[in-house]
């Protein structure tokens, strides 16, 4: 048992199992499973406790929205959904396997395999061509040049840019270079696509535009989470989760 | 992540940093260089001396004043040789002659006079005419292109003949063959016997302009055999075995007749090919030293350089890093791109060195003499060059690999 679990079981005065993320059917059904989760930075002086005690599920095929005034934890809280970060306490259940147990190596399969990523500023690489950023994902997963290119080929053409994919990205608007990073996240078919912020550096046009797109998608069967501070995008999700200093203070089901 | 796919990065991240990566190549490249340039001269110079030693005939010695590699190491054992040695005579020809048991053929010459030569109204300055005894030709192995070398009998005759260098024939026969022809030296006519194969030149020095009297004519028509024209021997064994038995016996004659004591230092001089080989071997030994020194000096110093770019790239990167690691690279790609990257890098500075090198080699080769760019050479500077690529790379890879991914996210750049 890890310092983690022993932490999490005193606090809720129980004996903390594998939760029940299986329907009846056998099939996975319960993506995401965080308990207590805890992430506190270590400022020297003092502790910064970035999320205290989180607890929540999420199923395959959600539209969720996270949202919250600046500071409040949601970034850290995607970071770890993302497997980008590890929890400092509390246990994180993805498709049925608990990610707080394991090592950089796994974490990063994760990276590659069960998540795609999308940010506020895109984080494309500078030199590379559209192309060439969609397939990274694919590179890292070893997936052979040929089908590689037919892969990210096919996901540029879901976000509606295979004629731009020889083009760089400072030769790309914004909402464009948006478009490649949802290629990018969505080419290797991940589990959750996670959003932190996606329409935070674009004009409202094109905040419609790409908030579409994510219509689209998950309607398309696709599992979304969004992180947003603006409520009329979070309003476009099925289910909102606020938090506030690092704590889940609304967690409500609506449409 | 496949190998090609690393270098295809590798690859992109130097090109689209060309001068950055060119400038921290410059003492990789001048390391190899100077590594690969150096060996080149050494081995074809090698090869020239060896190749000197087989043309006089490798089991050939001689007897002569001085022992250059004994009395000419300091102005002192200069002034000591000088009081101390004294001139070979012809009388000390004949005594070695009669007496030496091992020796196959034993020969006289004296050093030459830069002369004018003349025919008709051709004029040569500053031609090497030299005397020699007629049995020289077979110990000096000479390569006779046209007619003969001169006999005993005319040797012995004092006849004016002369044996001339493929230059002098074609300056002074332009037109027809020098054989019997008469050329004029220093106001005597001689009558020309034989002309030498075309030799060349070496460090620009021309082979050719020589012609070879006999000794007794020399003497005659230029003077005594002393100081400048000193009479010197040249002997070859006659087993290759007993070849260092024969060099010690010539010694314990030249002794003998000249009455030295057990204690007392040799007042001539025997020069062996093996003297030879063994002084080259003592100079590129040094030179040899330097040739790895130098260039490992600038590999360290190129390597150093590296890293530090490296570094410098690795925090200029650190975005690109945190990008890659959020979709998907774990440490070890991070680590394999970034030790690519360098020892790439350096390989193309080992490449480019080689590259010089062998620019450089064609030169020499061309103006000098032949040098040779040996493939072991190559493959060691290169792989050297490599090799501390990847050492000036492990420690800013190590760095970047371990890097936070969301740090690294929220880096600027
Ligand atoms: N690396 C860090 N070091 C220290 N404090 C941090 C770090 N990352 C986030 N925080 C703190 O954690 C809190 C939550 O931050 P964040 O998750 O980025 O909020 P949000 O995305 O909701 O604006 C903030 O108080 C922030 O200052
Ligand atoms: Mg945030």
């Amino acid at each position: 048992m890890t310092e983690a679990t022993i932490a999490t079981s005193q606090t809720s005065a129980g004996v903390v199992a594998k939760p029940n993320l299986v329907s009846a059917d056998g099939k996975v059904q319960v993506l995401i499973a965080m308990q207590n989760i805890w992430k506190t930075y270590d400022m020297g002086a003092e502790k910064v406790h970035a999320l205290h005690g989180v607890s929540f599920e999420v199923k395959r095929g959600e539209y969720l929205a996270i949202t919250g005034p600046s500071g409040s934890g949601k970034s850290t809280l995607m970071n770890l959904i993302g497997c980008l970060d590890t929890p400092s306490q509390g246990d994180y259940w993805l498709n049925g396997k608990n990610v707080s147990e394991m090592d950089d190596d796994e974490l990063a399969r994760i990276r590659n395999q069960e998540v795609g990523f999308v940010f506020q500023t895109f984080n494309l690489l500078a030199r590379a061509t559209a192309l060439h950023n969609v397939e990274l994902p694919l590179i890292y997963g070893g997936i052979p040049s040929a089908k590689r290119h037919e892969m990210a080929k096919q996901a540029l053409t879901e976000v509606d840019l295979v004629d731009r994919m020889m083009h760089r990205p400072n030769e790309l608007s914004g909402g464009q270079r948006q478009r490649v990073a949802i290629a990018r996240a969505l080419v290797n078919h991940p589990s959750i696509l996670l959003a932190d912020e996606p329409t935070g550096a674009l004009d409202t046009a094109t905040s419609y535009d790409i908030m579409n797109l994510f219509e689209k998608l998950y309607e398309d069967g696709n599992t979304i989470i969004l992180v947003t501070h603006e409520r009329d995008i979070a309003a476009r999700a099925r289910r909102i989760i606020s938090i506030r200093d690092g704590l889940i203070e609304k967690d409500e089901q609506i449409k | 992540m496949k190998l090609i796919e690393i270098l295809k990065v590798a690859l992109a991240a130097i090109w689209a940093h060309k001068l950055r990566s060119a400038l921290t190549l410059l003492g990789m490249i001048v390391g190899v260089t100077a590594f690969v340039t150096v060996v080149s001269l050494i081995q074809g110079f090698n090869v020239y001396i060896d190749e000197k030693i087989a043309g006089i005939g490798a089991k050939s010695f001689s007897i002569q004043r001085f022992n250059p590699f004994e009395d000419f190491k300091d102005t002192d054992t200069i002034a000591a040789a000088q009081r101390r040695n004294k001139e070979l005579t012809l009388d000390d020809y004949e005594y070695l002659k009669e007496r030496a048991t091992l020796i196959a053929k034993l020969g006289a010459k004296a050093r030459g006079t830069p002369s004018q030569i003349k025919r008709n109204d051709q004029v040569l300055d500053d031609v090497f005419v030299v005397g020699a005894t007629a049995n020289t030709s077979d110990i000096e192995n000479r390569n006779i292109e046209n007619g003969r070398f001169f006999s005993d009998t005319e040797a012995d005759g004092a006849a004016r003949v002369a044996y001339i260098g493929a230059d002098i024939a074609t300056k002074l026969f332009p037109a027809g063959n020098p054989i019997g022809g008469e050329i004029d030296i220093r106001g005597l006519p001689y009558r020309v016997l034989g002309v030498e194969a075309v030799k060349g030149t070496v460090f620009g020095i021309p082979q050719d302009s020589f012609v070879v009297i006999p000794l007794k004519t020399y003497q005659l028509d230029f003077g005594p055999l002393i100081r400048q024209r000193s009479l010197y021997f040249t002997a070859t064994s006659k087993t290759d075995q007993g070849f260092s038995d024969a060099v010690e016996e010539a010694r314990f004659l030249m002794r003998a007749r000249r009455k030295l004591g057990s204690n007392e230092k040799d007042n001539f001089g025997i020069v062996t090919p093996d003297a030879i080989t063994g002084l080259r071997d003592r100079i590129f030994g040094s030179v040899f030293i330097v040739a790895i020194a130098v260039p490992g000096i600038a590999l360290i110093v190129g390597a150093i350089v590296i890293m530090n770019i490296m570094l410098v790239s690795v925090t200029e990167r650190t975005k690109e890093i945190g990008i890659r690691k959020s979709l998907g690279a774990r440490q070890r790609d991070i680590l394999k791109q970034f030790l690519f990257e360098s020892a790439t890098m350096a390989t193309i500075g080992g490449a480019v060195g080689v590259f010089i090198a062998w620019i450089v080699g064609k030169v020499v080769t061309q103006v000098f003499f032949q040098t040779y760019l040996s493939v072991g050479a190559v493959v060691i500077a290169i792989a050297v060059a490599g090799g501390f690529g990847i050492m000036a790379g492990l420690f800013p890879a190590w760095k970047a690999a371990r890097l936070d991914p969301i740090e690294a996210l929220r880096a600027e750049t």
